[in-house]
């Protein structure tokens, strides 16, 4: 904290200028304002903050290249991502393959483009499967306490104990990986299995702080129903962390299907994925550093868009904030 | 025979030797005593019961911490362990083993006739479940003449007998009467102070899995004045750049397995790095199956033919001209390999080249598949099978699957980890195709374990007794000369019917710091660090 | 308080019997068996049968469970299969490697997360915003065993070795074998790269949810309280904001514990440590039952201990919180 103190003198408006004109503002949370009495509704207001958020548009960039990248990677693939050319192995980068070539001789720029289908359905779906399991198996147990509450942890805590890597290798060799769609659903569903307790508790963590509230507790005297409570007012509390949990989990994810591809639980060669490629080709990288290099650079790009669109997504949900 | 052994270790042997920077000059130094040696393993040990244990990283400690009759060296010979002489009857059904006088074990107890006979009734006996036994199924009896002459009496001849007691796998291991009684299965699985007892140059101190093994010198063994080293540490390094980060850093002087893709980048790493390595022993192999059992219960004896590669004319479209076995060595391995069709590697004994025999042709693979009937209308698709164990499999498979795409069939890789593929492999489970590189073969008599009809490792399920024959036939002849013939036209019987069907020979290397003297480098066979010393 | 207490005490027990059981079941669905591995080159179909029949493996899968958990009330965890070596043993002798990189590795995280998140959200939006939050997101996004990798290639391959690239030497006191090396400086410098590989990328985790967490609650009325009482900035910030905000932060810091043994697995094998990520992962690979069963029930108990502590914290954090 002491290294604080020096900018701060010399930032002073900065600072306490910011947090002060934020925490001045008139809505500091009550039942009205929550209630919703504003011309606009809480999500187009979202749109519109969201909008002028230069991270979140730079994040929504890069989100949006990417999904074009992976429908049109067809066409955008100057090669194909599994043809091998034993004449032009380890190729560094170079006209005719701007990203150089594998060990196969295939074209790394292909299998990049081609790999963030892959790497982008697992990442994610599986965080997005979670999410949508996750968080109201959070919010009920969480609102409710008692043995709702426990039934609901203890399973949880059944999944969660199980270090990630165990679970998810567990469950895929007992889903039995195989290739194309169906192969990639599996593996999906692995990850998002070992991914929902962690909403669970996150959000439960959460709500048991905000049920204590007096605005909730003014809407549970008021008689307002508990579903109703729960989607309109709890839920908005536990975004912020629900959202960067879910930014974030989708690097991780992209990296657990590595890892399982990896130790062949995953993604079935020869079909490109991220995960697998710098997996496979970080052994190269005293000799080929690059190969391993641009599926990493992709996972990174990729991670740092939904991280940055995360940010600004939060910000803009977030009703305190104009 | 031997005029064959010793041109092939010539070969071996020269290349380590120029790798040992210059063998005159190591040669005239004196060793210097002590130091540790530490070895990194690219797996762990399984466990430390030499009679039952699988795994090369076993079997390196095994021929250290034990001692056995003989040993073969990279030119073929044989020089005695505890065994100071030795000798055939002509008939070829008695062998006499003389055993130097001053071998003891590593508790005190001395090495005699009785613990060579407790040893091999010992491999013998059903209930030891050792893998080796099939290896002594000539084996008549052993009697202890005297203290230190025992027979071996064989049922039938069987050339192979020295080859196999030197050689296979671990080779004889002998093993203490008393200890052996002492103490339990587990006790010397897990390595328990005093449940191994050898009679080798090292005994064992500690085992902890997944850290370390450590091994002192035996201040009694026989050979005086070895070993040269005080102590040998083996640690389990499994990522190659870590290993390769750890050898540069001086951390580790000795890599017992080095994986073959990462040699350039070792030599570029570590110029002076002694890099040892032969011509093949191991097969790299693309099998197919050839037939399921009819019950569909694993292992049955009813047996039914495979749907796809019964047909050997399928087997030979795929397996023979389909596959293009320099482009896989090129890619796979960087050309540090063998392009091989034979049944057993270039480097093994009696090796024949029968490459010419399936030479790489796509039109006549895909008129053979359009002969029975596979063709656009009705596309060849069959799952090809293989484990993470080693990058090079997968690699391997994936130029196969793009080989197969140009004759018109489809290859679906399926990667699984190595206890799967066992277990797929051993136990008669479903798959068509697989690669892997089995085990490093001393002899063609050695792969009998895994390709005749009854052998568990017989995985393709092929009933041909014709096999069983040729081997037969060849582990009893007598004569090299007629030994040979067998061999050649067993090797190319086999590149015919492709039930057992090589697409290389799979590298291996050894690697040393360049002041690890007096290593003496015969493959996977023979490791013994009891000669080696630091020059530090 | 105490009784709920002890009914999360008591709840331990069904929570690490529930998942041993389904670890038990699992791997025992998983295609081959210790045998398989056990036999390994060497294998012969007489030998597996007569090998599944001496370790009862032929038994029924229920009885299997039932004879492990008689034995385990008595103390024995087991012997692995495969190495014939106690697992209770194995466990202890691991135990203090996986600890002090776990423990090294949340230090770690911390260590970068708080001043990181401190400075993104007292400054929110402003360049020292933008580049604390970003060195958090390159943390993330690069994979334990690439950043591992990269660790390596820079201290031990580059900068003339500067540090070991593998193996362990223990804390002074934490060595349970005859041969072993132990000194705290050789500790630290086998523990640098490892704690580094594994805690950055918590790291990042960390401080965007301690970000998030203290903007939200530095927004809510009571900060604005405590400032109107005439609160400076440190303390406001220091006592209510991350206070609060830890919330969140320390549930995520328990779940990560899940994680933590997960990327130790990654982690420990990249530098060859002998710890319990590496013993859990050659167990499963080995299907060496017992020692899964060995690494299940050590990491179910240290991971539900460690979140009945987190629950309790949420009672210190914030005293609203109450638990019954």
């Amino acid at each position: 904290m002491t290294d604080d103190r020096e900018p701060r003198a010399r930032h002073p408006r900065t600072i306490s200028g910011g947090s002060l004109q934020e925490a001045d503002l008139p809505a500091a949370p009550d039942v009205a304002w929550r209630a919703g009495d504003r011309s606009e509704a809480p999500l187009a207001q979202g749109l519109r903050r969201l909008r002028k958020s230069t991270t979140a548009l730079i994040g929504a960039v890069i989100v949006g290249v990417l999904l074009v990248v992976a429908l049109f990677a067809d066409v955008l693939a100057p090669q194909s991502p599994i043809a091998s050319d034993q004449t032009h192995t380890f190729e560094r980068p170079s006209r005719d393959y701007p990203l150089g070539t594998d060990q196969l001789g295939r074209d790394m720029l292909s299998r990049v483009i081609h790999g963030s289908r892959i790497s982008l359905a697992v990442g994610v779906s599986s965080v997005l499967l979670a999410l949508f399991v996750g968080v109201p198996f959070g919010m009920i147990a969480g609102y409710y306490g008692g043995r709702i509450d426990s039934v609901i942890m203890r399973a949880m805590d059944l999944i969660l104990a199980f270090p990630i890597y165990l679970l998810a290798i567990i469950l895929m060799v007992i889903f039995a990986p195989t290739a194309g769609l169906i192969g990639t659903i599996k593996v999906t569903g692995a990850i998002a299995i070992v991914r929902i307790p962690i909403y669970a508790r996150l959000v439960r963590g959460s709500v048991l702080s905000i049920k204590e509230k007096e605005y909730i507790e003014a809407c549970r005297a008021l008689g307002v129903r508990d579903p109703w409570i729960l989607m309109r007012h709890v839920l908005p509390n536990c975004l912020a962390p629900i959202i960067v949990t879910t930014t974030l989990g989708i690097a991780t994810s992209i990296i657990v299907e590595a890892t399982l591809s990896f130790l062949g639980l995953g993604t079935q060669p020869p079909t490109p994925s991220w995960g697998w490629d710098l997996k496979a080709n970080v052994a190269f990288i005293q000799s080929n550093p690059w190969i391993s290099l641009f599926p990493g650079i992709a996972i990174f790009v990729t991670v740092l868009g939904f991280n940055l669109f995360g940010d600004g997504l939060r910000d803009a949900l977030d009703p305190r904030l104009k | 025979m031997r005029s064959m052994r010793l041109l092939l270790g010539l070969l071996l042997g020269t290349g380590v030797l120029l790798g040992a920077a210059g063998a005159a000059p190591t040669e005239a130094q004196t060793p210097k005593r002590g130091g540790t040696l530490r070895v990194s393993y690219g797996n762990e040990i399984a466990n430390l019961d030499f009679h039952t244990a699988p795994g090369y990283e076993m079997m390196w400690v095994a021929m250290n911490v034990g001692c056995g009759l003989v040993n073969i060296t990279p030119d073929g010979k044989f020089v005695g362990d505890a065994a100071e002489s030795w000798q055939v009857s002509p008939d070829g059904l008695l062998y006499t083993f003389k055993l130097k006088k001053n071998v003891l074990f590593h508790d005190g107890m001395k090495v005699d006739a009785a613990a060579v006979k407790f040893s091999i009734d010992r491999l013998m006996d059903p209930a030891t479940g050792s893998g080796m036994r099939t290896f002594y199924e000539s084996v008549n009896s052993v009697e202890a003449v005297d203290p230190l002459t025992v027979q071996i009496r064989l049922k039938h001849p069987y050339a192979f007998m020295l080859h196999m007691l030197a050689g296979y796998r671990t080779g004889l291991i002998i093993y203490s009467p008393t200890a052996t009684q002492k103490f339990s299965l587990d006790d010397r699985k897990q390595g328990k102070p005093g449940a191994v007892v050898g009679c080798g140059p090292f005994k064992l101190i500690e085992w902890v899995k997944g850290s370390h093994l450590v091994m002192d010198r035996f201040e009694k063994y026989f050979e005086p004045g070895l070993p040269y080293l005080d102590r040998v540490i083996i640690r389990v390094i499994k990522d190659p750049v870590t290993e390769m980060a750890a050898f540069k850093n001086g951390e580790v002087d000795f890599i017992a397995s080095f994986s073959p893709e990462h040699v350039d980048t070792m030599k570029a790493q570590s110029p002076r790095a002694q890099i040892m390595t032969g011509k093949e022993t191991t097969p790299m192999l693309a099998a197919m199956k050839v037939t399921i059992p009819k019950d569909g219960k694993p292992m049955s004896k009813d047996r039914a033919p495979h749907p796809i590669f019964s047909d050997i004319r399928v087997r030979k479209a795929v397996g023979c001209y389909g596959i293009d076995r320099k482009e896989i060595v090129k890619i796979a391995f960087k050309g540090q390999a063998t392009p091989w069709v034979g049944i057993i590697p270039p480097g093994t004994m009696d090796t024949v080249d029968v490459n010419h025999l399936c030479p790489y042709d796509q039109a006549k693979a895909k008129a053979l598949l359009a002969e029975v009937g596979y063709g656009p209308q009705k596309p060849l698709t069959f799952e090809l099978m293989t484990n993470t164990e080693k990058t090079v499999f997968n690699v391997i498979a994936t130029v196969i699957k793009e080989q197969m795409a140009r004759i018109g069939v489809t290859a679906n890789i399926r990667l699984v980890d190595k206890v799967t593929w066992m277990a797929a492999a051993n136990q008669d489970g479903p798959w068509d195709m697989y690669v892997e590189d089995l085990l490093s073969l001393l002899t063609l008599d050695s792969n009998a374990f895994l390709s005749t009809t009854g052998a568990s490792w017989n995985h393709t399920r092929h009933l041909d007794t014709k096999v069983d024959d040729y081997y037969a036939r060849y582990a009893r002849e007598m004569d090299p000369i007629k030994r040979k013939a067998i061999a050649k036209e067993f090797q190319e019987f086999s590149a015919d019917k492709l039930y057992w069907n090589a697409i290389s020979g799979s590298p291996f290397y050894m690697v040393a710091q360049p002041w690890v003297k007096g290593y003496v480098y015969n493959a996977e066979f023979e490791v013994h660090w009891d000669k080696v010393w630091l020059d530090k | 308080m105490r009784t709920y207490l002890l009914k999360r005490l008591l709840q331990i027990i069904p929570t690490v019997l529930g998942i041993t059981f389904v670890v038990f079941v699992m791997m025992r669905s998983i295609p081959g068996d210790p045998v398989v591995a056990l036999l390994g080159d060497a294998y012969t179909e007489e030998n597996a049968i007569k090998a599944r029949h001496d370790y009862g493996l032929d038994k029924p899968i229920l009885v299997q469970y039932v004879i492990w958990l008689g034995k385990l009330v008595q103390g024995d965890w087991g012997t692995s299969i495969l190495s014939g070596r106690p697992v209770l043993k194995d466990v202890m002798v691991r135990l203090p490697v996986t600890l002090e990189l776990i423990f090294l590795s949340m230090a770690v995280a911390l260590a970068i997360a708080i001043p990181a998140a401190i400075i993104g959200a007292l400054r929110q939006n402003t360049w020292a915003d933008y580049t604390a939050t970003s060195v958090a997101m390159v943390g993330v996004s690069i994979p334990e065993f690439f950043l591992g990798v990269l660790l390596l290639l820079a201290f031990s391959i580059g900068l003339g070795g500067m540090l070991p690239s593998s193996g362990w030497v223990y804390l002074p006191g934490t060595c349970q074998t005859v041969v072993c090396a132990a000194s705290l400086w050789g500790n630290t410098q086998h523990v640098l790269m490892p704690a580094l590989a594994l805690g950055v990328g918590r790291a990042a985790l960390l401080t965007r949810l301690l970000r998030a967490s203290m903007l939200e609650v530095i927004r809510t009325e009571y900060v604005t309280t405590a400032r109107a009482k005439g609160l400076s900035e440190r303390p406001v910030i220091l006592k209510h904001a991350l206070k609060n905000a830890l919330i969140p932060t320390v549930t995520v810091m328990g779940l990560q514990v899940g994680f933590l043994i997960g990327g130790a697995i990654v982690v420990e094998t990249l530098f060859a440590m002998p710890g319990l990520g590496t013993f859990g992962i050659d167990a499963i690979i080995a299907r060496d039952y017992q020692q899964v069963q060995g690494f299940a029930l050590i990491t179910a108990f240290a991971f539900v201990v460690i979140n009945l502590i987190v629950d309790l914290t949420y009672t210190f954090l914030d005293p609203r919180i109450r638990y019954t």
